[in-house]
């Protein structure tokens, strides 16, 4: 027996046909699983050993057919193609198995070992349905795996089977068609044997391909014999079948499959089952669009709410580490170390941690919404809408996302098929409120507003973001990015009950990254600007008494040495342009920080307001020097201007193009101060919350 | 239709001509179109400043060109019209596809709706009728072919005298052309015959199973009107009612299943 060391795995197959779970529990990774089409949009890699093998596992983009039409659909069959794998595992999710078929029928005309994953076997089980798997093994001449992948049943009878496929590199078999398809298959296959340009690939799938009218081999062969021949073939079948050659194709293998799966397969008469039953409610015509709102809401009463004892346990141990650090040294005595310790550091990375809770509560809703299938509903129902203002209703799952994050949020347009649609959702999608501006909105609404106004507010803010994105979706759309509306062709997968371990998870992931920020990016950017705010110093003696008058008022003359710090005299520098909003040169150097990362902002804060002995709170200070105008004009700054670097950079990433990231970053910044100063001129004219 | 709104044959075919390119490509080009037409262009100009001027196509020089909402609907009607001349004279008359092709361009668009209604009947007629049905046609066909043979008459005649024998099955489908999937209601099944257009859309919906034969049920529509929810081989698959125009259907039966 040849001895093999190390093959190499693609886990191919229809969207959420659960490859991600299949891959995780194959390689002991933890990548983002979810309940809807495209969760997984770049090809990712993970390795593992079995019984002496070596086996790198690459999990690709889900994929309904090789024709490659969408982005994601591009990568799987390039890497397929040209980086040829050992092995193809196709992921077959077994209580669909017709439509999933499909795509395992094109992996044998391609003739590749060939592996399929019958993953999802309880859900077809629990319908009722009986499947021969080893009768369709035997007709199709490939091994088939049932596996149950969140119970991580049948992983290893995959691994044993993946590593014996690798050995033997054997195809299963290669479907035949009706008699004038296979005849003008014969014709065309001829003439590509004849010049096959050091093609790898078998002649007969070329073939294939040539008379689908397949755009990249079309293009390759353009001009050639070969090519006329696939035109003429696929003209006489045209008029011989009244069908597109590519129609008939596709109708021939699914003819195969239910050819195939018809000796095989008993399948119960379908009933009505939950999912059908919650579909009927959350859907319905009355209630859908109602029931999609107040779900919003209660996201966000329960953000704020659920989390605000926590968030006081967490701010108060801050408080009384703060406390503790500063007793360390001397009371009165003054040391730039304490002052680093305690105002810098702690002050900064401490007022970001103290909104852990409602960022765990946030991801956590968010979380239940991705995993119960209800994201594609919401694009579903919102899709009329979103057509208006000219996107597609694929358009609010990157939306909603972008409520966790902006940055995943723009990922996931990798969904939309359509450039103009997909440039469109990035550059709106800032606008959706994130997580990390929650905390500024934590602290700002409950310094200045009365608890009965308090959600209200917050679901506002929120609304503004919404309210304003469908605007400069529509000028977008009426501008930059004119053109036919892209169709919507979009699966609504079975509702299913989110398991504890993958929302757990994923809420886990969404909080350590956020406390690895807060340790490194946020305590980086609260070291350098404590250093801004302290440096220069001036005499020691009067700092902090000078410190404590600023804080008390509005003071203009910049005697004492916070207004003197390079920070103080960058955001004095910018105090004019800042002014027409309300904004001090304080909250100026607070917004600079915001660019990094939002929550920097409340960092800031912390830092310029931190009084080292006294233990005022940082929203009592904020009450007394500003008023509720000024601290909903931080608010909405915030929501509309300038994204966060990660931002940027990913939008620059996935458009492709430095300069719609930079169109991003000016629009929204110009756009956030010409509304912010209108809000506080007309609020001070009118009196409101001064 | 007042003289002064009618659109001339050379515009209507300017309009097919966009509606396929955009089919294909998206975007229409009008060095696009003039390869189509075989025609120059400047011919090409003048005539997309008339469309323009009509409300038709969205034209700016050197611009790409879309159909308005007009247009799309003008094109499409062009087309149905088409392709029921097209089949009238393929499958009835037994015309070469390359000259029916050629007459269909030109009948198009002179041909009146209620005599054009009256041909996709017939095609319907012909090949529903017991008495008349597909052999019924290749007859025909060789009788063009000049082999009238009186032998096979008498035949004929035993044969509907001696037993009226139905189709139950196909007689309460409705057949071809008429019906789409954007028509049916909720509850309802149909067949699908034939998915139109080209391009991307086709593809993608034929991949995702959408191809002659298969049974299709409008499972719910979406509370602002659209998209659909249909089901098919077991799944669930929403189109807006824009696609799911392009889907002709034949309808099965009546209530829920």
């Amino acid at each position: 027996m040849e001895a093999i060391r190390k093959i190499t795995v693609a886990l191919a197959g229809n969207p959420n046909s659960g490859k991600t779970t299949i891959f995780n529990n194959l390689t002991g990774s933890r990548q983002h699983v979810g309940n809807y089409a495209g969760v997984t949009i770049e090809k990712k890699e993970g390795e593992c050993s079995h019984r002496g093998v070596d086996i790198r596992i690459v999990d690709l983009p889900g994929s309904y057919s090789l024709t490659a039409y969408s982005p994601e659909e591009v990568v799987a069959r390039r890497f397929i193609l040209e980086d040829r794998p050992d092995v193809v595992v196709c992921v077959i999710d077994a209580s669909n198995l017709e439509r999933n078929l499909y795509l395992a029928v094109q992996f044998m005309e391609l003739e590749v070992p060939l592996v399929l994953n019958f993953n999802m076997m309880d859900i077809s089980e629990a319908r009722g349905d009986r499947l021969d798997v080893a009768r369709l093994s035997e007709t199709l001449g490939v091994p088939i795996v049932p596996t149950v992948g969140h119970r991580r049943q049948g992983m290893s009878a995959l691994l044993d089977c993946v590593v014996e496929a690798g050995r033997k590199k054997k195809a299963g078999i290669v479907p035949t068609y009706s008699p004038d398809l296979e005849q003008a298959l014969r014709l065309i296959q001829s003439r590509v044997n004849g010049n096959l340009k050091g093609q790898s690939l078998p002649s007969r799938w070329l073939a294939i391909k040539l008379l689908e009218k397949d755009p990249e081999f079309a293009r390759q062969w353009n001009g050639s014999a070969v090519m006329e021949e696939a035109k003429l073939q696929s003209a006489r079948l045209e008029d011989k079948l009244e069908e597109s050659a590519e129609t008939l194709l596709a109708q021939e293998r699914y003819d195969f499959i239910s050819r195939t799966c018809e000796a095989a397969v008993h399948r119960e008469s379908p009933k009505e089952t939950l999912s059908d039953k919650a579909d009927a409610l959350l859907t319905h015509r009355v209630y859908g669009i109602p029931i999609f709102l107040a779900a919003m809401f209660t996201v966000f009463w329960a953000t704020f709410n659920l989390s605000s004892l926590p968030c006081e346990w967490i701010e108060s141990g801050i408080g009384r580490l703060a406390a503790t650090v500063s007793s360390f040294w001397p009371a009165g005595a003054d040391s730039p170390l304490r002052s680093l310790l305690v105002d810098g550091i702690i002050g900064g990375v401490g007022s970001v941690i103290v909104f852990l809770p409602n960022v765990i509560v946030l991801f956590l809703a968010i979380g239940l919404l991705e995993d119960s299938g209800y994201m594609p509903r919401a694009a579903f129902i919102m899709d009329r809408l979103m057509h208006r203002i000219g996107l597609h209703g694929k358009s609010s799952i990157p939306l909603l996302l972008g409520f966790g994050c902006s940055v995943p949020a723009i990922m996931a347009t990798r969904t939309l098929e359509n450039r103009r649609d997909r440039l469109t959702t990035m550059l709106i999608a800032p606008l959706m409120s994130c997580g990390a501006r929650l905390p500024i909105y934590a602290l700002i609404i409950p310094a200045f507003f009365a608890v009965q106004w308090q959600a209200p507010l917050l679901w506002s803010i929120y609304l503004i973001g919404i309210v304003l994105a469908i605007l400069s979706a529509k000028l977008l759309k009426s501008t930059l990015f004119k053109g036919a509306a892209a169709p919507f062709v979009m699966e609504l997968p079975p509702y299913r009950i989110p398991r504890l371990r993958d929302t757990i998870l994923h809420v886990w992931e969404r909080c350590a990254m956020y406390l690895r920020k807060a340790g490194t990016v946020i305590l980086t950017i609260s070291i350098l600007l404590w250093a801004l705010t302290t440096f220069p110093q001036q005499e020691s003696r009067a700092l902090a008494q000078a410190e404590l008058t600023e804080a008390a008022g509005l003071v203009e003359e910049p005697a004492d040495s916070l207004s003197n710090s390079y920070a103080g005299r960058i955001g004095r520098f910018l105090e004019p342009v800042l002014r027409p909003m309300g904004f001090d040169w304080k909250i100026g150097t607070a917004l600079l920080g915001a660019v990094a990362a939002k929550e920097v902002f409340v960092a800031q804060m912390g830092i310029v307001y931190a009084a080292g002995e006294d233990e005022a709170p940082l929203r009592q200070r904020l009450q007394q020097n500003y008023s509720p105008l000024v601290g909903f004009c931080i608010m909405l700054f915030c929501l509309i201007s300038a994204p966060c670097m990660a931002t940027v950079a990913v939008t620059w990433r996935e458009s492709g193009s430095f300069y719609w990231a930079l169109l991003q970053f000016a629009g929204l910044t110009v756009l956030a101060y010409i509304l912010t100063t209108a809000v506080y001129q007309v609020g001070v004219r009118a009196g409101i919350g001064i | 239709m007042s003289e002064s709104l009618a659109l001339s044959a050379s515009l209507e075919d300017y309009l097919e001509a966009i509606f396929h390119i955009a089919a294909d490509k998206k975007v229409a080009r009008s060095k696009d179109i003039s390869n189509r037409l075989g025609v120059n262009n400047s011919s090409v100009t003048g005539a997309l400043r008339a469309l323009a001027e009509r409300g038709l196509v969205n034209y700016a020089p050197y611009d790409l060109i879309t159909l308005t909402d007009e247009g799309k609907a003008v094109a499409e009607d062009v087309i149905r019209r088409h392709e029921a001349l097209r089949d009238f004279f393929v499958r009835v008359l037994s015309i070469d596809a390359q000259t029916a092709e050629e007459g269909a361009c030109k009948m198009e668009h002179v041909i009146p709706q209620s005599i054009l209604e009256r041909f996709i009947e017939f095609v319907d007629f012909v090949e529903l009728c017991p008495r008349a049905g597909t052999d019924w046609i290749q007859k025909f066909e060789s009788f063009c072919k000049g082999v009238p043979d009186r032998q096979l008459c008498s035949e004929c005649i035993t044969l509907v005298e001696g037993k009226p024998e139905s189709k139950p099955d196909e007689g309460r489908e409705r057949q071809a052309g008429t019906i789409t999937l954007g028509d049916l209601k909720i509850g309802q099944r149909a067949r699908l015959v034939k998915v139109r257009g080209q391009g991307e859309v086709h593809k993608r919906l034929i991949d995702m199973g959408m191809v002659p034969g298969v049974v299709i049920a409008v499972e719910r529509i979406a509370p602002l009107g659209d998209p659909i929810d249909f089901k098919l081989r077991g799944y669930h698959l929403s189109l807006r009612k824009e696609e799911a125009k392009l889907v002709t259907v034949a309808v099965l039966e009546e209530g829920r299943v």
